[in-house]
């Protein structure tokens, strides 16, 4: 805990460096959409779904609906509406209509900033420029936005169609904006400009504030200097004569709609404490309050409550998993007892129903919310919905949080969130309800431009089938910023597979630490280190005969395409 | 600024109000009970009502509804507070400066650790839960309640505790900051740098209580002094609105210390560690200053190599006001050892050897009249152990805050935590802390010791 802030930002340019893609970084940051002007405008912007079950919102169903859109905007909602003749029309009879999902806090679509590996410990650590203190509050997301960034398309595969977004940083990054994950320039995806100012309780790397300690009275210091600024000016605005000139301050500048209530703090407030702390700061200094990604929070209602503070829950949570018996690791000197062991067991599956059934507690407890993404796996996020749904919230009451919710919370309400006459025309639709597990996503529309998800009939992972993986393979992972080439050997003992990886960019050959072959479903996953760090690398493909495809997680910093191809000589 | 301060005052109200701190009613019955400040009274009851003692006396009742426990054999004494611990924390140095009077510990607290329980289980009630000796100036500190099993990290402030703030001289901020161009590197460095910081602290406070002043006046305009939180504390400081404790060893330091103190108006002073304190007793107590030492622990770095045993007592023969602390987590739960080690060396009799880890250390951090001895109208935060606390052969039986009880050793269980991360493997789960148990004091700065004694340690 102790080591907690500085770790987490080490981790975020570490897990570059792991992946071995500075130059990525650059090449997102002046990926500032070249226009391609001879594009063509698609056939017609309107298009009529028929016969779908429409949910125009939590509770209001509608069997066999036909949904109208036209040049971005809903136009029509109901049976034996007229459709209009130049309509593109999609047969809905199987399909699932739902308003988009609305993202809370997420950083989709936001590019990195370039991260200076082995900097130098500045002369004085305790004066660093606002920069490498993490004080850019002036900045402002939409700066770093990149329509192409394929975290925002990962998101919309879901279902996300909107996303209160923000930048990367420590302390005060920069305000955020909320987007709509579509458009071909930073600015067309741009629904709200400075929608909120965005801080973490997050210390700068060696240099003042680095703790939590010194996070917290800065927060204070500047926002008090930023009304007395404030303050000041207006005396000199209303009569000029015999008054020095205030100086300008960009950094107390950006605190001054905060002050004026005309935007919120979103502050990124995870862990309990976290929770705590930051509603310490709203009172004592009396800003409007949003908190986004909030993991533990259901001993933090009652304060929550009566602090008005807008709530986006995480949609990250603790893997549910039996522990695996680690065979090869050495027994403990005091190894816990059975009965020791199950006592811990069973503290902590306590522990993991408070976090899948938060939702369900905000809920019973009466205070609206949306989710946050920020610091979810993106292929986590329909199962955790699930998970949540399974501990007590409702279909209807998950629907609320990722469409009317987000949209009340963020004051879009006018134009996102139902399915209805004259709002933004951001849908999604899936082949079965879209809490069901079985449900695909078909298509998502985000301000009336579709995008239509094939369902890819890549090899089934089939329990049945036979697949051989004992050899060596070359392996393929598409990062973004070019491909990678790895070789894997797989070999097999009795019924257990081992193996290791090399090539690419890992320095040296490592083993993999679980190889297994279930039918034709290959998992194996291994550790990369770097600078003391280690980041997880998850692989999950499919094999077919002597290739297989598949994708390679790495924590919650995304998933790439994998492809293995086997010698044929050894 | 009036306008800041009422914000202050609203916060503060505000989280009075959210916080409600849970208050017990008891009697303890039948106890030898070491009032500490009143003498030793055998056979005697404690009646607490709503979290503070209401009598003390033989054959009370107790009204319908209150906790009984018997107490017959056993010793019933304050509740032990330690003045110098790093317990209860999340961060403890903000090693990046050698002046950072505006943090605060406060906002670091971590009612989760399991320490905080295992001090109860040594009848500590009260800790400072310190900011680190990294920097000259380091931060504002806490003064918590061992409340464990509360989650709201407010519910652990002693609510309305004096204000303290932690100072360090000699090796620990030289050799974290010095160089480069930064200064300390020295110990004449460490009082500059004091030195340095009171004076501008002093011109702050002059320019706002100048502005203040003309502010009043019909028609002024004008800008005020920049609000600046570092100077804004100091000012506190040298207002005598808190308490300084610092870190210190040496004689010469110590003098130092003191003459920086008269020349800046800074009364009130207690010194921690202090273990070269034996050798100007008379000055210290002179000064009015007070000295929270260890019992016998020295010579793990060089300034700390001149020291001795007989310190508590030859400072308390001296009239220093002096307690006797932990600064670890380990030494925080057998306190009652560290006073007791003063009747070997240095013949104390019970009332002081007890005074050193109850009243003193409360009158350290200006507690005084709220906890430390037993006394009627007092907080109930009192310990019972199953011997007199100063024999090698007792053990603490029950432990309470405010009149609840946080802890009894007839229902112990093994696993105390309040909060359980589900992430963690059940197998690597330990009760033990792993970090290192010494030199918490430095915690979080130790990554900073690129130079010691003038090497660059990067290069070797």
């Amino acid at each position: 805990m102790k080591r907690f802030y500085r770790s987490r930002i080490c981790l975020k340019f570490m897990v570059m460096l792991a992946l071995g893609w500075p130059a990525l970084l650059q090449a997102q940051q002046f990926q500032q959409q070249p226009q391609e002007e001879k594009e063509l405008s698609p056939v017609s912007r309107t298009y009529a779904i028929t016969n779908a079950t429409v949910f125009q919102g939590p509770g209001r169903k509608l069997d066999r609906a036909t949904v109208v859109m036209k040049d971005g905007l809903i136009t029509a909602v109901g049976k034996g509406v007229a459709i209009p003749p130049e309509a593109i029309i999609i047969k809905g009879d199987s399909l699932y209509i739902y308003a988009g999902f609305i993202d809370g806090l997420s950083r989709a679509g936001v590019s990195k900033p370039k991260e200076e590996a082995n900097r130098e410990r500045p002369k004085d650590p305790g004066n660093p420029t606002p920069e490498l203190a993490g004080i850019t509050p002036q900045n402002d997301v939409r700066t770093f936005l990149n329509p192409s960034d394929k975290s925002a398309d990962d998101l919309r595969a879901l279902g996300f169609t909107a996303a209160q977004v923000v930048p990367y940083g420590n302390m005060l990054p920069g305000s955020g904006a909320i987007i709509q994950l579509t458009g071909k320039t930073s600015d067309a995806m741009v629904l709200a400009g400075k929608s909120a100012l965005f801080s973490e309780l997050t210390g700068a790397p060696r240099v003042y504030p680095s703790t939590i300690l010194a996070v917290m009275s800065k927060w204070r210091e500047l926002y008090r200097q930023a009304v007395q600024n404030k303050n000041y000016e207006t005396m000199y605005a209303a009569n000029r004569a015999g008054l020095s000139r205030p100086a300008s301050d960009r950094i107390l500048e950006a605190f001054y709609p905060v002050i004026d209530k005309r935007i919120p703090v979103l502050f990124e407030a995870d862990k309990y404490l976290e929770t705590q702390r930051v509603m310490t700061l709203q009172s004592e200094l009396g800003f409007s309050l949003v908190l986004g990604d909030v993991k533990e929070g259901w001993d933090a209602i009652a304060r929550i409550k009566s602090s008005g503070a807008k709530v986006f829950l995480s949609l990250d949570l603790p893997e549910d998993k039996k522990e695996e018996k680690s065979k090869d690791k050495k027994e403990e000197a005091g190894t816990l007892t059975p009965a020791e062991k199950e006592a811990l067991e069973k503290r902590k599956a306590e522990f993991l129903a408070l976090y899948t059934g938060q939702a369900a507690t905000f809920q019973k407890a009466g205070v609206t919310f949306g989710f946050s993404s920020l610091s979810a796996k993106t292929s986590d996020i329909r199962t955790n919905l699930r998970r949540m749904i399974k501990a007590g919230l409702t279909e209807d009451q998950a629907l609320a949080a990722l469409t009317t919710s987000p949209a009340q919370l963020l004051g879009l309400s006018d134009r996102l969130g139902t399915v209805d006459n004259g709002k933004i025309a951001s849908l999604v639709l899936s082949d079965k309800p879209y809490f069901h597990e079985k449900a695909r996503v078909r298509y998502v529309f985000v301000d009336g431009i579709m995008y239509k998800y094939d369902v890819k009939e890549t090899p089934k992972a089939d329990a049945g089938a036979k697949a051989e993986i004992t050899g060596t393979w070359s392996v393929t992972t598409e990062t973004p910023q070019g491909k990678s080439e790895e070789t894997v050997t797989f070999k097999k003992d009795g019924s257990n597979y081992s193996g290791s990886i090399t090539g690419g960019r890992l320095a040296q050959a490592v083993s993999l630490e679980k190889v297994e072959l279930n039918g034709n479903a290959l998992r194996y996953s291994y550790t990369v280190q770097v600078g003391g760090q280690s980041f997880k690398v998850d692989v999950d493909a499919t094999v077919d005969g002597s290739s297989y495809k598949g994708s390679a997680t790495v924590g919650q910093y995304g998933s790439f395409p994998v492809e293995g191809k086997k010698d044929p000589n050894r | 600024m009036k306008k800041i301060l009422l914000i202050i005052c609203i916060a503060v109200l505000a989280q009075q109000l959210s916080a409600q701190v849970e208050r017990g009613n008891m009697l303890i019955k039948g106890g030898t009970v070491l009032t500490v400040t009143k003498g030793t009274l055998e056979g005697t009851d404690v009646l607490v009502t709503n979290g503070k003692i209401a009598q003390v006396g033989k054959n009370l009742t107790a009204p319908a509804g209150y906790k009984v426990i018997d107490a017959q054999g056993m010793f019933v004494m304050p509740g032990i507070i330690d003045a110098h611990s790093h317990a209860g924390l999340d961060a403890i140095n903000e090693g990046t400066s050698p002046v950072t009077a505006e943090v605060n510990t406060g906002d670091a607290l971590n009612p989760f650790q399991v320490n905080l329980y295992r001090a109860l289980g040594g009848g500590v009630t009260t800790i400072h839960a310190m900011h680190g000796s990294a920097n000259a100036i380091g931060g504002q500190c806490e003064t918590i309640k061992l409340r464990f099993g509360v989650k709201d990290p407010e519910l652990l402030r002693m609510e309305g505790a004096p204000r303290t703030i932690k100072f360090a001289l000699g090796e620990n901020p030289t050799r974290v900051h010095g160089g480069g161009g930064i200064v300390p590197r020295t110990r004449m460095g460490v009082e500059f740098v004091i030195r340095q910081a009171f004076s501008q602290a002093k011109e702050y406070m002059a320019a706002w209580d100048t502005y203040n002043k003309q502010k009043i006046q019909k028609g002024f305009r004008g800008a005020p002094p920049a609000y600046n939180m570092r100077l804004e504390t100091l000012a506190d400081v040298l207002r005598g609105n808190i308490i300084v404790h610092c870190h210190s060893y040496r004689a010469d330091e110590l003098q130092m210390m003191l003459k920086v103190c008269k020349d800046f108006g800074v009364k009130r002073i207690v010194f921690q560690h202090v273990n070269e304190g034996f050798k100007v007793a008379p000055e210290l107590a002179a000064y009015g200053a007070m000295a929270s030492v260890f019992s016998d622990w020295w010579a793990y770095k060089l300034e700390v190599y001149y020291s001795t045993a007989y310190n508590a007592a030859i400072l308390t023969k001296n009239g220093v006001t002096t307690s006797i602390n932990s600064d670890d987590a380990e030494l925080m739960r057998h306190l009652y050892h560290e006073a007791a080690k003063t009747q070997k060396y240095g013949d104390l009799n019970d009332d002081e050897a007890l005074s050193l880890i109850t009243i003193n250390p409360a009158r350290q951090l200006g507690i005084e009249d709220r906890v430390g001895s037993i006394e009627t109208g007092k907080e109930a935060d009192i310990a019972i152990f199953s011997k007199h606390p100063l024999s090698i052969y007792a053990i603490p039986m029950i432990t309470v805050v405010d009149g609840i009880v946080r802890f009894d050793r007839s229902k112990d269980p093994d696993d105390m935590r309040i909060f359980v991360d589900p992430r963690q493997s059940v197998e690597t789960t330990t009760l033990r802390e792993t970090r290192n148990a010494h030199e918490q004091c430095m915690e979080g700065a130790d990554y900073m010791f690129v130079k010691m004694f003038g090497l660059n340690l990067n290069e070797q």
